[in-house]
């Protein structure tokens, strides 16, 4: 279970340009199902995933990840949580261009240390699942957007974590794409996952598999309810 | 293990993401390369070409005296020996002849020597092979010389004097103390300078103070002193030659520096999604730490090779007529390697340890930042 409670954030404090992004937010999200957060561009959506994700700090309030606080967790703490509780998918897909889908894949696992050769047979079986076997040696700048999509789940599944977030990862598809994004994470949450996506895509927000839906505006939530 | 594997891991990705930017990551290790070639060639050619006169000049007499009248060289009795030789220690003295011959015809001047052992019969000389390249002189043909009077005066080349030591024989000339007297005009009973040998070394100085007491209008210059002359002269050619490519070496660090420095929107990009995807400030500072590494010890290693195969193999082309100027004639033979592996680690220090530490300090303040700025694309 993931708990925030009074979580805010300001950006630039005590600046001209102070701005509040996040206003006292508590909310609970609960483990293996899938999440929305849902709003409109500039809602704190983003900035409530990479709160939630460990990727920044909230300026007060407290996150618990299964009754364990992660705010005031040390960088080092901090990213190895990233690493290995959380897969990332991103709106823009961040693959990281000039290398190969497989190195993509593989690079969250690399601070781990574990057998090259181990690590390559599971990037491997990961593109398998998404079809992409064929093409783990060629760039990323060469695939479509809708393997790039793929080969940006895969690179969040490396690591086995048990929360995959996800920011707007429809964003950049077509409706057929997108529609295959959430099959997939319907199949994340069969595997016992627990998925958090921000999103504003209808097709997203009104999906059978979605289980709970945070409606956020102005950095405060709306309304949060079961999803119907 | 894990973090062999770890190592590894960031190595490969490291060198996957060198050969993303091919173009401007070999213009630099090019331009690397050439600078850490050029300081290595000089510090290999000072080396050897020091190692090289120090082995032929091992050979030199331990002591030698030369009357000096005022300030300047002068011939020397060879009535001194005697008194030198009444000196405890001394083991043994003789009188040496030996001077300079301007060859107006080819514009060189040549070292006109009358060895002690076996020297050439009269009217014959023994050639060293700058002499022979420059006056085109083989073996059984003339050599015309101008005497002190005026006179033409002419010496059948008898031998040419082997390669190996051609560093001090270059422009040299043996000949017969008689021939030699009649072409310089030098009368009997005078000799160039004195060489004496001692009995123990250790007492070089002790007997060098008796010879300038007992007489007082000579200089004696022992064997070390001579050695710390050829020290000084190639310190200080090889400092002129540093101070030339200062120039260059300045320019490289500026570039490097800039391109160490400088992380473009691209590598801070990317150093986000690492530190998104869970790499710790760590893994990101490691990874440019052997970015830093492998270019710079790369192009320190091949630096070296080249260095070493245009000093020993290619006869250091480049540098040579500042290094190895002799006289006019210049000295042509094969160095033997010689290394100081303390101007090598030297090198080392001044050129890889800078670069990697450069690499990493710009790195350092992306790493630090909140990885959170890639969510917003």
């Amino acid at each position: 279970m993931i708990v925030l409670n009074q979580v805010s954030k300001v950006f630039n404090k005590g600046r001209q340009n102070e701005f509040v992004s996040l206003r006292e937010i508590s909310i609970t999200i609960p483990r293996q199902q899938v999440t929305v957060l849902k709003g409109p561009s500039g809602s704190g959506k983003t900035t409530l995933l990479s709160i939630i994700g460990g990727m920044s700090r909230p300026t007060s309030g407290r996150v618990t990840l299964d009754g364990r606080e992660t705010t005031s967790l040390p960088e080092r703490f901090l990213a190895a949580l990233r690493r290995e509780t959380f897969g990332f998918i991103f709106q823009q897909f961040n693959l990281i261009s000039g290398i190969s889908i497989l190195e993509n894949v593989m690079l969250p696992a690399v601070p781990n240390g574990e057998r090259h050769a181990v690590l390559k047979g599971r990037a491997l079986e990961l593109l398998a699942m998404f079809g992409l076997e064929a093409r783990a040696a060629a760039r990323v700048e060469l695939l479509s957007g809708g393997e790039m999509q793929r080969v940006a789940i895969a690179r969040a599944l490396i690591n086995n974590p048990g929360v995959i977030i996800a920011d707007e990862p429809t964003a950049h598809l077509d409706s057929k794409l997108s529609e295959e994004l959430i099959t997939i994470m319907g199949r994340l949450k069969q595997e016992g996952r627990t998925i958090i996506m921000a999103s504003h895509d209808p097709l997203v927000c009104e999906a059978g598999v979605v289980d709970n839906l945070v409606e956020i505006r102005d950095g405060k939530i709306r309304d949060s309810a079961p999803a119907q | 293990m894990a973090n062999i594997e770890k190592q590894r891991a960031i190595l490969d990705f490291t060198l996957a993401a060198l050969m993303r930017r091919k173009g401007k990551n070999a213009a630099l290790l090019v331009v690397y390369t050439l600078v850490v070639a050029a300081l290595a060639s000089v510090m290999f050619l000072t080396k050897s070409i020091r190692s090289e006169a120090a082995a032929v000049l091992a050979d030199a007499p331990e002591l030698v005296v030369q009357r000096m009248m005022a300030g300047r060289h002068e011939l020397i009795p060879v009535s001194y020996i005697e008194k030198i030789a009444s000196i405890r220690g001394v083991k043994s003295v003789r009188g040496r002849l030996w001077g300079y011959y301007y060859d107006p015809v080819f514009g060189a001047n040549y070292t006109l020597l009358v060895p002690q052992e076996s020297p050439p019969e009269e009217g014959m000389v023994a050639v060293g092979q700058g002499v022979a390249r420059s006056a085109l002189a083989e073996v059984d043909n003339i050599m015309p010389f101008r005497t002190s009077q005026g006179a033409l005066f002419t010496l059948t080349v008898g031998r040419v004097l082997p390669a190996g030591t051609e560093l001090v024989s270059s422009d040299l000339i043996l000949l017969s103390a008689g021939d030699f007297k009649t072409l310089f005009g030098i009368p009997d009973g005078m000799a160039t300078d004195l060489v004496a040998e001692v009995s123990n070394l250790s007492e070089i100085p002790t007997i060098a103070a008796k010879i300038a007491r007992l007489l007082p209008d000579t200089r004696p210059i022992a064997r070390d002193e001579i050695l710390r002359t050829y020290d000084a002269i190639f310190n200080w050619r090889s400092g002129i030659l540093l101070a030339i490519l200062s120039g260059a070496l300045l320019a490289f660090f500026i570039f490097a520096w800039d391109k160490a420095t400088g992380l473009s929107a691209e590598e801070r990009r990317e150093i986000g999604i690492l530190k998104a995807i869970g790499w710790d400030v760590g893994d990101v500072l490691m990874m440019k730490l052997w970015e830093g590494a492998a270019l710079s010890l790369t192009a320190f290693l091949t630096g070296v090779i080249l260095a070493w195969l245009h000093v020993f193999a290619g006869g250091a082309a480049l540098f040579v007529p500042v290094l190895k100027g002799w006289s006019v004639l210049y000295p042509s033979f094969h160095l033997t390697p010689s290394i100081d592996m303390m101007q090598l680690a030297v090198l080392f220090f001044l050129t890889v340890i800078p670069y990697t530490v450069a690499t990493i300090v710009p790195c350092w303040r992306a790493a630090t930042a909140a990885p959170d700025s890639v969510m917003r694309g």
